[in-house]
């Protein structure tokens, strides 16, 4: 049997053929099916093709034609996974090229993060649209699935992307300057993208300090083994997993080699050179938590929401700092008089 | 789901004057100690001066240090476990006072005499800057003014939405937490306490406050608990303290012999009955072990300990 997505420009579908041609079909062919069943399946239309339908080939100009002016317009707050049919007006904050392997085949595809006044959604293209940073396009025949419970906008070679004007769009470097939210309102909202949080670290979760990763996939390898690629040569890293706290709620930061580098003082090559002296691993983390513990940080990126709550994949992690004397006044002024 | 506590800013004052428990909801629910300024506290994080810490385990293996935590407003024990290895190392390392950063769990303790002992479980402690623990300070009082004003808001709009606060940055969690002081303490002088929080703004700004090295000042924040505290009863006497232990010797020989671990009820006053505590007497050690919580009724007529 074979199954996958069927469309017609107006929406788009599972389907299931329980007896294709022999010889497959193509991605992108026409089919006229009569007498197809429909079933749904999680609130989702099914298609199904059975020994009672006819299925043959057809010309794309029998497909019904869709006019885009009827197609309605979606905000980025709006949109929920499985959503199609719709047009999006949005700013490109940002945009890159990635090669990911699909079964056999590599592939280039790119990602990336669009905003509009209500929101950003995370966007990932398989064909190339030529997108900039910072340009505002209105798209049409995307459709909004969930990657990591977060909505993530795919488009494909079926899709348009047309350059707009934008002028009530946002500039990106104002979304990416956006004050701190609170952490209660990031984990109501189930994470988001380019969230900004403030606050102070009060604790580290394992495993943070040295760790091992397997060199394929980078997954971390315990006893030598990666749980992927078996055993491997574990390669030396650097992380912190940070509980960042504001007082209205609590996350984790999984901060890079980088980041963790630059937060503790400490190179990858220095924490090697300290395990050399004193074999324990476990006081690195212990001493890496001495230096992160109360400090206050200021982080954006991407949070994901699961059982144990929100974590943030950061792109920016900067100390933050108080004026004292300036938080002094304005506390008193809030006092008010009398006392 | 249980989501991370968060870390609930507070001054000392502040937990000194929380009284009111409340047990969460779910298969493991946590226990939130309630402020009169709508905190509702799981784990704090507190700033002050940290004291060396004395060892209270009563055994070698059963490690427990205590230490004092003070602020310009107060002070609270500070305790750490070997369950809490790391803050335990960090309480014994301090041979003295040094400006601290202590993040843990509230603990209420009530007394037989029901007086409400807090106290912070730490869970990490770390010894700071001086303009660390201002800023952290600065964190805190803010946190608290935040709390009040929001109090005050609900007391006079009384309409507010947790949504069209969520909208203006105030969490639910603190609507629900300002609503449910309101309740736990309706005679609070609020005024007593920001005077008191004048203190640490003087020590954000730099001046040392006053209770840096001496005890705090007398507490001059009243706060009056709903229900209102009952006076607490005279201390039992010998022949009552007598009675309890015939009653509880009774109640433990019936319930180690009986299937469900329980001890019937009349068969336990008849037992003390033969030794002469009989009828209203019997009753009145009853109650008074009930409620000072040793034993309990989960089935009515089947006693069992606490």
């Amino acid at each position: 049997m074979l199954s996958g997505l069927l469309s017609d420009g107006t929406a788009t579908v599972r389907f299931t053929w329980w007896d294709p041609p022999r010889e497959g079909v193509e991605r992108g062919v026409v089919l006229r099916a009569v007498g197809a069943e429909v079933r749904e399946y999680r609130g989702r239309a099914e298609v199904t093709f059975s020994w009672k339908t006819r299925v043959g080939p057809a010309s794309p100009a029998e497909l019904p034609r869709v006019d885009g002016e009827e197609i309605p317009f979606r905000t980025i707050q709006e949109l929920k996974p499985a959503e199609e049919g719709f047009r999006l007006e949005v700013r490109v904050v940002r945009i890159a090229p990635k090669t990911v392997t699909v079964g056999t085949e590599r592939r280039v595809m790119h990602e990336g993060l669009l905003a509009d006044r209500t929101g950003a959604i995370a966007l990932s293209a398989w064909s190339d649209f030529g997108l900039v940073s910072g340009e505002a396009i209105r798209i049409a025949g995307g459709y909004v699935r969930a990657f990591r419970g977060r909505p993530q906008l795919v488009l494909d070679e079926r899709s348009s992307v047309v350059r707009i004007e934008g002028t009530d769009l946002p500039d990106p470097a104002q979304l990416l300057r956006a004050p701190p939210r609170s952490i209660a309102d990031v984990e109501d909202d189930g994470g988001g993208e380019a969230v900004a949080v403030e606050g102070i670290v009060v604790g580290l979760l394992p495993p943070s300090g040295l760790v091992y990763r397997c060199p394929t996939c980078h997954r971390s390898v315990r006893s030598g083994i990666c749980r992927v690629h078996g055993q491997v040569e574990g390669q030396a890293d650097l992380r912190a997993r940070i509980v960042l706290d504001d007082g209205t709620g609590a996350l984790t930061v999984n901060a890079s080699r980088a980041d963790t580098e630059r937060l503790w003082g400490v190179t990858l090559e220095q924490a090697h050179e300290r395990l050399r002296n004193q074999p324990d691993p476990s006081l690195l983390e212990e001493q890496m938590l001495e230096s992160l513990l109360g400090r206050r940080l200021r982080v954006r990126g991407q949070g994901t929401k699961d059982d144990f709550g929100v974590t943030l994949t950061p792109e920016s992690i900067e100390p933050a700092e108080i004026d004292l004397d300036a938080a002094a006044e304005e506390l008193l002024a809030r006092l008010g008089g009398g006392g | 789901m249980s989501l991370r506590e968060p870390a609930w800013r507070v001054t000392a004052r502040e937990l000194e004057s929380s009284l009111e428990e409340e047990k969460g909801e779910g298969e493991r629910p946590a226990t939130y100690l309630l402020s009169p300024f709508a905190a509702r506290m799981n784990r704090v994080l507190m700033a002050g001066n940290l004291s060396p810490a004395e060892s209270i385990g009563r055994e070698e293996s059963q490690a427990f240090w205590r230490a004092r935590l003070s602020d310009p407003t107060g002070a609270v024990t500070v305790t750490a476990g070997s369950f809490q290895p790391r803050a335990m190392a960090q309480l014994r390392s301090a041979s003295v006072p040094r400006p601290a950063i202590v993040v843990g769990k509230v603990h209420l303790f009530r007394g037989r005499d029901g007086v409400g002992y807090v106290s912070v479980r730490a869970e990490a402690v770390r010894s700071v800057g001086e303009a660390e623990e201002r800023a952290a300070l600065a964190d805190i009082v803010r946190q608290t003014l935040d709390r009040l004003d929001l109090l005050e808001r609900v007391e006079k709009e009384g309409e507010l939405s947790p949504e069209s606060l969520r909208n203006e940055g105030i969490p639910p969690a603190w609507f629900r937490a300002a609503k449910e002081s309101r309740v736990r303490y309706p005679n609070v002088d609020r005024g007593a306490f920001r005077r008191e929080l004048r203190h640490a703004v003087r020590r954000v700004a730099g001046e040392s406050g006053p209770s840096r090295s001496t005890m705090p000042p007398a507490p001059n924040v009243t706060v009056t608990r709903a229900p209102p505290p009952r006076a607490p009863p005279p201390a039992p006497s010998a022949a009552e303290r007598a009675e309890e232990s015939l009653f509880l010797d009774q109640l433990d020989d019936i319930a180690d012999v009986s299937a469900d671990g329980y001890a019937d009820l009349k068969e336990v006053l008849s037992r003390v009955s033969s030794h002469g505590l009989v009828g209203e007497r019997a009753e009145t050690v009853l109650n008074r072990l009930e409620e000072e919580g040793v034993i309990e009724e989960p089935i009515v007529g089947k006693l069992r300990r606490a």
